[in-house]
């Protein structure tokens, strides 16, 4: 331990660095365009954690590590680049919606987002937002959303970015970014191939990542069309495949058989209108996602599941003043989604909302929204939100929110043979959020105070169901109340040419069982990480530090059945060869898990240990 | 200990990383012997484990390979098997036979070549012979895997039918059901020791557990299987029944059916009293009944596994998401005794003289 501390010590003595632009920003104005233009709009009163382009980048190896070390979200993976799922604020996997370009993309067979999936090394900027979305964003935004958000500006230029890395275990990331627009046209084209060997020794055993190989590409094409000063048209267009293996846990890795292969693609035409006091917005969208899952990778036997989703949506906005707004909200959708197990079924949406929102900015914001939705499988309840910020005194203000939320059964929960249950209903949520925020040019503080108390939770248990005993079958059972504070702050410091920026995320989450008074499995109760950087000149280096509190992995939470605490480091450093206004040139090294630790966040499924990252990131 | 390198971080935040872990002390150089080994297959909520309790029933001890060894045994625990000095620990997930000494439980040794989901042994001598169900995305490469105990290598593989399961051997030949891995099967394969040579005998769908009477006749519980069409909805069920096989001439020389739609399971012999359980309740039979008892003897629950011993039931209700419950029951006045706490998703019950 000593040597760790000597480590960091000469580390922050000996290096210079450069500019920091990469903290966590706020906001981003620029003559763009986005596909979900009212998200900053209709969250007043929420937290939103906005995850730039060159964070994206600096945190590129998966999703589910970008997540980890960026926000208070748990992610549990098997193995690293194994199946991934999220618990925001100590929701359920189910419950964090995933949201691209304003589409919710949870899979409709098992209603989550697998966070090695997909990709998001294209994407211009992701925003986290924590609490209830119900209203905006559908079925399983309970926890929190993760919006994935490209962005075009209509502006002449033209650019190039190309970044490549290699790293330890034969681990390749490339990706090329090509953006060229006038006042009138945009069009950005973003190509990528990941993959890696990803076999690191295991740390404390003789053995090796075995079996945990893993190849991707990913295409984005974005492109948008000005049509009058009013009306502009825009299409987004994303293409990802992947084909994994899934490595073993101990004590026998070896026996590792499994293959993984997911298709992904999504559409999305988007026609916008503005006039003074008016908007339209209307939205087109055809999604598809496959994924191919085989228990032996030699055999050419596999399970499958897919989906096809078609989309309608129509914004439109009223400014009835300067200070108020109404917006109203309608879309179709229409799912097919079929596995090996049951044939096609066909789920029809129409959702209806209504937002009133007024901004009086010296005095007071506030949201007032509700949505009704009409599903060919359930009843849905009609849920409704609130949201308001206030400046209290000098740099403080407060946000609250309040909301009501569902998550709809999925296609596994319903129709999976022999145990699917057709008469769950939607999982209920309540929740509000009250918080205290402290903001100055350069230092930004909020305390988020939460609770969420969920009804119906879905469970798949044995003998669920009288009448098919010794069967697991899912059924509304649970209550679970989730209560916790997060806490997230910024600072950046300057002197004489040094820029210091650090920023960190904590949370402390009870999500207990009201049944069982128990902690939910898989849920820490102490989340916490932080980036600090120093740049000076051409030089950057940062340091990330990331701790995972204990977890219980049995309903009774026991300490036999837990995983310890862990935390994890990880140390870059980015050198700029060229800094020119239209040309730079960096060259990076990361090493990740820095003091070679020996973690898990699955039970027997060892994380990688020390390793090397070498990139080169070149923007013309 | 470990905030230290972050001297920089505020010591408020760093209060609340003191996590409370209260680290349970597991004794190690225990004495397993003399009483009931409970195996658990373990499941995403910990690892597969083996659970003791004294002869008096009075207690019981978790995790005694993990306290021994230091280390788990991973998913899923399907089975032990005993020689005179050591336990054979089958986890099927893992491809692994592990070999502890069965007094101290520390490991001696670990099979894990050659073997694919392996299932159950049974040990003649110096030799295993273990029912391995081979890839699941092939019904054609199941095998019984033939072990050489004092080196723990696999010498031969002799192929069978689809999803072999329980195994048990008599004069030279050994009985191995077949209840057809994921999908379904109908046999039990009689395999010469001596020549290898495989015959099969057909009995109910899905035949798994596996008794032998006091006049040495094979009794078969075969569960029946549920039928699906296309889209998988149920069309229909297919019978269960207890079938009588003679091991001289290994024909089946008598066979009672259970009615449409019923699915017992488990099987233990006592003397000449059988019992199986059938959704929530224990029934007990003769070994010459011709027709099957129309009440249960005792209701115990849906259970995982049962066994008798000292005119006591032992019934275990699984859990997969977190300890299970081992109830004993009194077969003079049928009431619960005692309950006690067994591994996740406990699935069998031995007795360690």
């Amino acid at each position: 331990m000593n040597n760790k501390i000597v480590f960091f010590i000469c580390f922050l003595a000996g290096l210079h660095t450069h500019a920091q632009n990469d903290s966590i920003v706020n906001s981003l104005d620029e003559v763009t365009i986005v596909a979900d233009k009212n998200l900053k709009d209709n969250s007043v009163g929420y937290k939103i954690v906005s995850i730039n382009d060159s964070i994206i980048l600096q945190n590129k190896v998966s999703f589910t590590s970008l997540l980890r070390h960026n926000t208070s979200i748990y992610l549990r993976e098997y193995g690293s680049g194994g199946t991934s799922s999220a618990r925001f604020r100590g929701t359920s996997s189910s419950n964090t919606a995933v949201v691209w370009n304003g589409i919710n993309i949870n899979s409709i067979n098992n209603g989550s987002t697998g966070f090695n999936s997909l990709s998001v090394n294209l994407i211009d900027n992701i925003d986290v937002r924590s609490g209830g979305g119900s209203i905006k964003y559908g079925s399983g935004a309970i926890g929190g959303s993760i919006h994935l958000n490209s962005r075009l500006s209509f502006k002449n230029h033209i650019s190039n970015q190309f970044v490549s890395s290699i790293g330890s275990y034969q681990t390749y990331q490339n990706l090329y970014k090509f953006s060229y627009g006038t006042d009138r046209f945009v069009i950005k084209v973003g190509g990528e191939l990941n993959q890696s060997a990803n076999d690191y020794p295991w740390l404390g055993t003789v053995y090796k990542n075995e079996n945990g190989s893993y190849k991707n590409y990913n295409i984005n094409i974005n492109v948008g069309l000005k049509l009058s000063e009013k009306s502009k048209l825009s299409l987004y267009l994303t293409k990802y495949q992947s084909k994994r293996h899934f490595s073993g846990e101990l004590p026998n890795p070896l026996s590792a058989n499994e293959k993984y292969k997911d298709f992904n693609q999504r559409i999305l035409l988007v026609y916008d209108f503005v006039n003074n006091s008016f908007s339209h917005v209307f939205k087109a969208g055809y999604l598809t996602q496959e994924y191919r899952y085989f228990e032996d990778k030699e055999s050419t036997i596999y399970n499958y599941g897919k989906s096809e989703t078609y989309l309608g949506n129509y914004d439109f906005y009223w400014r009835l003043n300067s200070h108020t707004k109404i917006e109203l909200f309608s879309e179709y959708t229409s799912i097919f989604g079929s596995t090996d197990q049951f044939s096609i079924h066909n789920r029809k949406q129409f959702s209806q909302a209504a937002i009133f929102k007024q901004n009086f900015s010296e005095l007071l914001s506030y949201n007032l929204k509700v949505r009704k939705d009409f599903n060919s499988d359930y009843e849905i309840p009609m849920v409704v939100a609130i949201g308001l910020e206030a400046p209290v005194y000098n740099n403080l203000k407060i946000r609250f929110n309040g909301s009501t939320n569902y998550r709809v059964p999925s296609y596994n929960d319903l129709y999976w043979p022999g145990q699917g249950n057709l008469n769950l209903n939607p999982e209920t949520s309540k929740q509000i959020d009250a918080a205290i925020v402290f903001k100055r040019k350069k230092s930004k503080v909020e305390v988020d105070f939460f609770l969420i108390h969920t009804k119906d939770k879905i469970t798949w248990i044995p003998n669920g169901d009288p009448e098919r005993p010794g069967i697991w079958v899912p059924i509304n059972i649970n209550s679970v109340k989730n209560k916790g504070v997060d806490v997230s702050g910024s600072h950046v410091y300057s002197y004489s040419g040094n820029v210091f920026n650090v920023s960190a995320n904590y949370s402390y989450v009870l999500a207990t069982d009201l049944k069982t008074n128990k902690q939910l499995i898989f849920t820490p109760k102490h989340l916490f990480n932080a980036t600090f950087s120093w740049s000076v000149k051409r030089w950057k280096s940062y340091y990330q530090f990331l701790y995972t509190g204990k977890i219980y992995t049995s309903e009774d939470n026991l300490d036999i059945f837990s995983m310890s605490s862990f935390d994890v480091s990880n140390i870059g450093m980015d050198y700029k060869i060229i800094n020119t206004e239209n040309s730079q040139l960096a060259l990076g090294v990361k090493i990740n898990n820095l003091y070679n630790e020996m973690y898990q966040t699955s039970p027997r499924r060892p994380m990688p240990n020390r390793n090397l990252n070498l990139q080169i990131n070149y923007k013309f | 200990m470990k905030i230290n390198k972050f001297t920089s971080l505020t010591i408020a935040l760093s209060i609340l990383f003191i996590s409370c872990d209260n680290e349970e002390i597991i004794e190690s150089g225990s004495d397993y012997s003399n009483g009931i080994l409970v195996s658990g297959e373990g499941s995403g909520a910990g690892t597969g484990s083996i659970s003791f309790i004294p002869q008096d029933v009075s207690s019981s001890t978790h995790l005694i390979y993990k306290a021994e060894n230091d280390t788990e045994l991973g998913t899923y625990l399907q089975s032990i098997a005993f020689s005179d000095t050591n336990a054979y620990i089958s986890v099927d997930n893992q491809n692994t036979i592990t070999v502890v000494d069965r007094i101290t439980f520390e490991e001696v040794g670990k099979i894990n070549s050659q073997l694919e989901l392996p299932r159950y042994m049974e040990i003649i001598g110096g030799t295993g012979y273990s029912t391995n169900w081979g890839s699941t995305a092939s019904d054609t490469d199941d095998f019984i895997a033939v072990i050489d105990l004092n080196s723990n290598s696999v010498t031969k593989t002799i192929p069978v039918a689809l999803g072999p399961e329980r195994i048990v051997s008599k004069d030279g030949k050994l009985y191995v059901s077949h209840k057809g891995a994921h999908g379904v099967n109908n046999v039990v394969s009689v395999i010469d020791i001596a020549t290898d040579a495989v015959t099969e005998i057909i009995v109910g769908d899905k035949p798994d557990e596996l008794v032998f009477t006091q006049s040495g006749d094979l009794i078969v519980l075969s569960e029946g299987a549920v039928q699906y069409d296309m889209n998988w909805n149920v069309i229909g069920n297919t019978l269960a029944s207890i079938s009588k096989i003679d091991t001289n001439t290994n024909t089946v020389t008598s066979t009672i059916t259970f009615a449409n739609g019923e699915h017992p399971s488990l099987l233990e012999i006592d003397g000449t009293d059988l019992y199986y359980s059938l959704n929530s309740g224990v029934f007990k039979m003769s070994v010459t009944d011709t027709e099957l008892p129309t009440s249960s003897f005792i209701e115990a629950g849906y259970i995982n596994e049962m066994s008798i011993s000292n005119n006591q039931l032992y019934a275990i209700v699984a859990s997969y998401t977190s300890l299970s419950d081992f109830n004993v029951y009194s077969l003079s006045n049928k009431k619960m005794i005692t309950t006690l706490k067994v591994g996740i998703g406990a699935s069998k019950i031995y007795f360690n003289e």
